[in-house]
């Protein structure tokens, strides 16, 4: 990897900050960037590559942000990008938003990160829990000759500082799963899987060392153990505390945890999902007169549960108006700007089905333009269950002084990217 | 804070820093110097303040500090003398007791970039290596490859390079990773650090230890070992096969790239590596980050080049979503079409139909196009889909058709008679050129069974005029040409109308020329005409290469997990979609080169023709003749059937001549006995008896550069010789 120089642009091109690490491409060259990413959009051929002459921009956009890369070699793309994300990381946990305004307004910390994070093109400290340790937006506020040193920059374990003081110690272990469904317009499931992560929340005092165990129904891919009826985890990531020596001999997670959030494990299965929630719809059009639409969803999951928040999003005609609804439960609204209509469901208890319909008129002029086919989206919410069926069976907390402290588990399931195709 | 010019500004922060009450003042004092650095980020030019910055960089407060730093980093190289004054501070600052102070300091000296301070530069960065803090140790050693980038041409000290060597077992793994950084830039010249075994086994003992940077630093650099023994090789490979399905796929790739650069001679090895990374680059295919996703479908492509049914049981994993970039679509639906099998092709193409109707123009085309790509295999199902799509009577849809159309007939004859009946009408939606030149080419091939041809050419001749595009006015003149062939009652009048038109009226030269031409060669008597005009239809045998066989891991592991695969292919449907339809012409100019040499001069590019002995060409198989040629980086471009006569390759390559490079087309031709007594006519071979065993080489380059050619077919002959003789 190497990358001679990190720009942030706004959307119109023009430079918020910029750092130049290797000083062998001309900084002017970024003011090439827009022209030629307007162009290749308007070819039709834009990538996240572009080129000119010898030099390379690679891209990414986040909210109102480019982040480029200039660089005059062959470098590797994947770690580029990685990097670059790496950055909106980073930015994103000093200042919860990362856009123009919180550039502009933290220019400083920007510059000093810009600093740490890299070194003549080479990531150096990239780890948001110790960059914390030595920059801070307090850094504003004057503290003369009292900068200390970070202790994980020699510490053994460089993700947890020592002599953290808690009064009550707790721990709250999130089990969060996301459903990602694309639905055929005939009904048939072409794709799902579920991406799933253990997320910590850790308020414990001092060097605490902490065991989790799970049930025996998930096996990780890693092991390569039989395929029996278990559940088969694929791309299990680990964050950097896990010893993943022990757990490859016995399978125990066994870690010291960051202090605060921070995220413990992800995985992806991998596995035919019955979509939890069913979408049926039927969308007539009647050309230069009206749209029927009818949808009935149906929650295909265990009667005691519930599923909260749902929101059906249907499709309608950019050109639609008059709307009317009837829904046996919940409310609809028609969002013009998004050419959709909403229909939200408060609570949705499983095995039940519901059912709404939606008429619109059509202007009798037709619109010529060629409209996508846009898919019905589904998002949801449905606490203490996990459609895995992973548990946490334990979490053993050991640490020198002794003291108790309380493991809380949370389960939720929700939906992500969670498409049915339509038929019009 | 009121609009002010530059100058207005750089006089007003100037006037706070000078002002003593201000300076005494370190609140004050830091927020002007935070003015200062905003005015430059918005793109001020405030290099007039370089003094007043340099005073202000002598304080306790590290923000300040760094913030002063910045500023003078960027304007040092337009003030190399005031910079020397900054040498003072830096180098006291590298003594501090606060090793974030020493780290800051080493690090801005050299970012300064000024080769007039690197003699002051040397003697901190010594101490630095052998700091105790492991942060100033990491800015030290990255120091010294700075060092060396600014001054190229002198050598750094061999003690240093031995130093850093020695570093290279540093307790930090940053300063360990930053060591082969800085070797490896600072020995560039001798083709990088030295990797021997001792090294080489230290640094996969601690690839654990490493962030997602330092592995892929580790895994780049260990491609230039090369193991003692096969055992060894072995033990390699199986501590790195944890690292192979990496859930981070940066990781991922560089194992990959190293275990293919390590056993080039063990494909089985290497084509299981490629096996294993199969779940972690799909799961990079559903990343969340739309680049990472890029970048793996992009060499996913590269891997399906020699394993193409390394992907074939996951091809929903490749179904686009409605929301992604074109980009991504358009390269899903390159690997739709390489994954296609008799299990799954209902699914794939009423998948794809589904993206022809996009909003997106450029991915309608692209799927269209994928269409037709598939089309060569299942033709019945594509061409059922493709003229269904008629139907809607979109612009841009029509035209991404009758150019698919135009592929496909090209390679499937079979395909014609649908293709015929189709094209009735379509000339009503087409708008843009392409579509258009598509369209009468497919007239000129097929005429005389589409019922409305002539009626349709009235209306394109009416309108000539008017027309733009010389392609399409030469394209037309091809098909009136040939349609006046097979239906010369119905087309005589609209003929001369537009051979008048465009030989009197016209402007462009190449038209007026090829009417021209046309002209002349009606003269030479219609049986001449049609002798000229009766190029081929199709080129079936091209469907060689559609299966084309799998390539060796060889011809493109160098360039995985670089840029190079996601510039490469970006405009493959592209060029299959819209191409203009050369086959035509290029048939047609071999052809007239041989007998209207008075009116095609331009056209006749031919620079050398000669005839190898080659017994065994054409009885070789197309693979072992194109991975023969592929050795000595020849591409082959299409062949004939083995044992057909007149049996045909057709060939290039990009010369490197004195950097500029220059394309060579070539042709083999191999008559086969039958033919015999036609070669020999327009040419004068050796004695008859050797016909059969020689290929007459037929090579083209413009502009035409003698020596490049003989170099060329010199390769060929050796190549051709080469070729194993197996009569199947």
């Amino acid at each position: 990897m190497s990358s001679s120089a990190i720009f942030v642009l706004d959307l119109e091109g023009e430079v918020l900050i910029c750092r130049n690490y290797k000083g062998d491409v001309d900084m002017a060259e970024i003011d090439r960037f827009l022209p030629l990413l307007m162009q290749h959009e308007e070819e039709g051929l834009l990538c996240p590559v572009l080129s000119h002459g010898k030099v390379h921009f690679m891209w990414i956009k986040h909210s109102n942000l480019y982040l480029v890369s200039t660089t005059n070699k062959n470098s590797n793309a994947s770690l580029v990008y990685s990097f670059l994300y790496k950055i909106v990381e980073v930015f994103t946990e000093y200042f919860k938003e990362l856009e123009e305004e919180s550039i502009q307004d933290n220019f400083v910390v920007v510059y000093e990160l810009l600093d740490e994070l890299m070194d003549f093109g080479f990531p150096q400290t990239t780890d948001s829990k110790i960059l914390q340790e030595y920059i801070t937006q307090e850094g504003a506020k004057l503290e003369v000759g009292k900068s200390k040193v970070p202790t994980t920059v020699t510490n053994a374990v460089s993700w947890r500082s020592e002599g953290i003081k808690y009064k009550k110690n707790e721990v709250f272990i999130d089990v969060i799963e996301s459903i990602n469904v694309l639905v055929n317009a005939n009904g048939s499931v072409m794709s799902s899987d579920i991406v799933g992560s253990i997320k910590l929340k850790t308020m414990l005092s001092g060097m605490p060392e902490l065991r989790l165990g799970l049930n025996d129904r998930v096996l990780f891919g890693l092991t390569g153990r039989d395929k029996g009826k278990t559940v088969v985890m694929e791309d299990v990531k680990f964050h950097q505390c896990v010893r993943l020596s022990r757990f490859d001999s016995d399978r125990t997670i066994s870690f010291i945890p960051p202090d605060g959030e921070s995220e413990l494990m992800s995985y992806r299965i991998n596995t035919h999902v019955k979509p939890l929630i069913w979408i049926e719809s039927v969308i007539e059009k009647f050309s230069h007169s009206r749209v029927e639409i009818m949808v009935k969803a149906k929650g295909q999951f265990k009667k005691q549960s519930v599923a909260n928040n749902v929101e059906v999003r249907v499709p309608v005609p950019s050109d639609a108006d008059s709307p009317k609804f009837k829904t046996s439960t919940g409310q609809a609204k028609y969002v013009p700007e998004k050419n959709m209509v909403v229909w939200t469901i408060k609570s949705f208890p499983g095995g039940k089905e519901f059912l709404m319909r939606a008429h619109f008129g059509l202007p009798s002029v037709e619109n010529n333009e060629l409209e996508g086919k846009p898919p019905v989206t589904v998002k949801f919410e449905i606490p203490y269950f996990t459609v895995s069926g992973i548990q946490v069976r334990y979490m053993k907390i050991i640490e020198k002084s002794g003291y108790q402290a309380l493991p809380w588990v949370r389960y939720i399931t929700q939906s992500g990217d969670y498409q049915l195709r339509t038929n019009v | 804070m009121p609009y002010l010019g530059s100058e207005d500004t750089v006089r007003e922060l100037r006037r706070h820093l000078s002002n003593p009450n201000v300076q005494s003042d370190p609140l004050r004092y830091r927020s002007s110097i935070l003015k200062v650095i905003r005015a430059m980020s918005q793109g001020v030019d405030v290099a007039g303040l370089f003094s007043e910055m340099v005073k202000a960089c002598a304080t306790v407060d590290i923000v300040q500090k760094k913030l002063v730093y910045v500023f003078l980093c960027s304007y040092a190289t337009l003030n190399p003398e005031l910079s020397l004054l900054v040498i003072n501070t830096l180098r006291k600052d590298c003594q501090d007791p606060n090793p974030m102070v020493r780290s800051l300091a080493l690090r801005n000296m050299v970012n300064l970039r000024l080769p007039s301070l690197a003699e002051y530069v040397e003697q901190p960065l010594s101490a630095g290596l052998r700091d105790r803090a492991a942060c100033v140790r990491r800015v030290a050693v990255l120091g010294w490859a700075k060092l060396h980038n600014l001054q190229p041409a002198s050598e750094i000290d061999a003690a240093v390079v031995n130093e850093l060597y020695g570093l290279l077992r540093d307790p930090d793994p940053v300063v360990m990773v930053n060591c082969l950084r800085a070797l490896e830039e600072i020995l560039k010249e001798e083709g990088g650090m030295a990797i021997n075994k001792p090294i080489t086994h230290h640094l996969l003992n601690r690839l654990g230890q490493l962030d997602v940077w330092g592995q892929c630093e580790v895994l780049r650099v260990l491609q230039r070992y090369r193991p003692q023994s096969e055992s060894e090789l072995f033990d390699i490979l199986s501590l790195l096969d944890a690292s192979l399905v990496s859930p981070h796929p940066p990781v991922m790739a560089a194992t990959l790239s190293l275990f293919l650069v390590l056993c080039p001679d063990l494909p089985a090895v290497s084509f299981a590596a490629l096996e294993r990374v199969r779940g972690p680059l799909l799961a990079a295919c559903g990343s969340a980050s739309r680049e990472t996703r890029f970048t793996a479908l992009c060499h996913i492509q590269l891997l399906l080049r020699s394993l193409p049914g390394l992907m074939g049981a996951h091809y929903k994993r490749f179904f686009c979503g409605y929301a992604e970039p074109a980009y991504i679509k358009q390269r899903k639906m390159q690997v739709l079409v390489e994954l296609v099998n008799d299990d799954n092709v209902a699914m794939l193409l009423d998948e794809l139909r589904g993206y022809c109707t996009d909003v997106n123009a450029d991915t309608a085309q692209a799927a269209i196009s994928a269409i037709g790509r598939i089309g060569r295999s299942y033709s019945d199902q594509c061409l059922q889909i493709l003229t269904g799509l008629l139907g809607l009577q979109q612009e841009h849809i029509t035209s991404a058709v009758v150019q698919t159309m135009r592929d496909l007939v090209w390679v499937c004859p079979q395909c014609s008679d649908t293709v015929c009946s189709a094209l009735e009408g379509c000339e009503e939606t087409l708008q843009d050129s392409q579509g258009r030149q598509a369209l009468l080419w497919l007239l000129a091939v097929h005429g005389e069974r589409v019922r409305s041809a002539p009626y349709t050419l009235e209306g394109f001749i009416d309108g000539v005029r008017g027309e733009a595009s010389p392609g399409v006015k030469m394209e037309l003149l091809t098909t009136t040409m040939r349609l006046f062939v097979c239906r010369p009652a119905e087309t005589q009048d609209m003929l001369g109308r537009l051979l008048h038109h465009c030989i009197e009226e016209e402007t462009d030269m190449c038209v007026r020329d090829q009417a021209l031409l046309y002209y002349r060669l009606l003269r030479c008597g219609m049986e001449e005409t049609r002798r000229v005009l009766g190029g081929r239809r199709s080129e079936p045998s091209l469907g060689v290469l559609i299966g084309r066989p799998a390539e060796p891991i060889s011809q493109w592991a160098s360039s995985f997990n670089t840029l190079e695969p996601l510039k490469q292919g970006a405009g493959e449907t592209e060029t299959t979609g819209r191409a203009s339809p050369q086959h035509v012409t290029f048939d047609l100019d071999s052809d007239l080169s041989d007998t209207l040499n008075s009116g095609a001069e331009e056209l006749d590019y031919v620079c050398l023709e000669e005839r190898i002995r080659c017994p065994a060409v054409p009885h070789c198989s197309p693979q072992s003749l194109q991975a023969a040629m592929q050795l000595v980086n020849i591409q082959t471009l299409a062949f004939t059937a083995a044992h057909a006569s007149p049996w045909r390759v057709y060939l290039y390559t990009h010369a490197q001549q004195a950097a500029r490079s220059a394309l060579i087309l070539g042709q083999l031709l191999y008559a086969g006995e039958d033919e015999d007594e036609d070669e020999a006519g327009l040419s004068e071979g050796p004695s008859p008896r050797g016909r059969e065993e020689e290929v007459k080489v037929t090579l083209k380059q413009r502009p035409r550069d003698e020596k490049a050619l003989q170099g060329f077919l010199s390769i060929l002959t050796a190549v051709l010789h080469t070729l194993p003789f197996n009569t199947h």
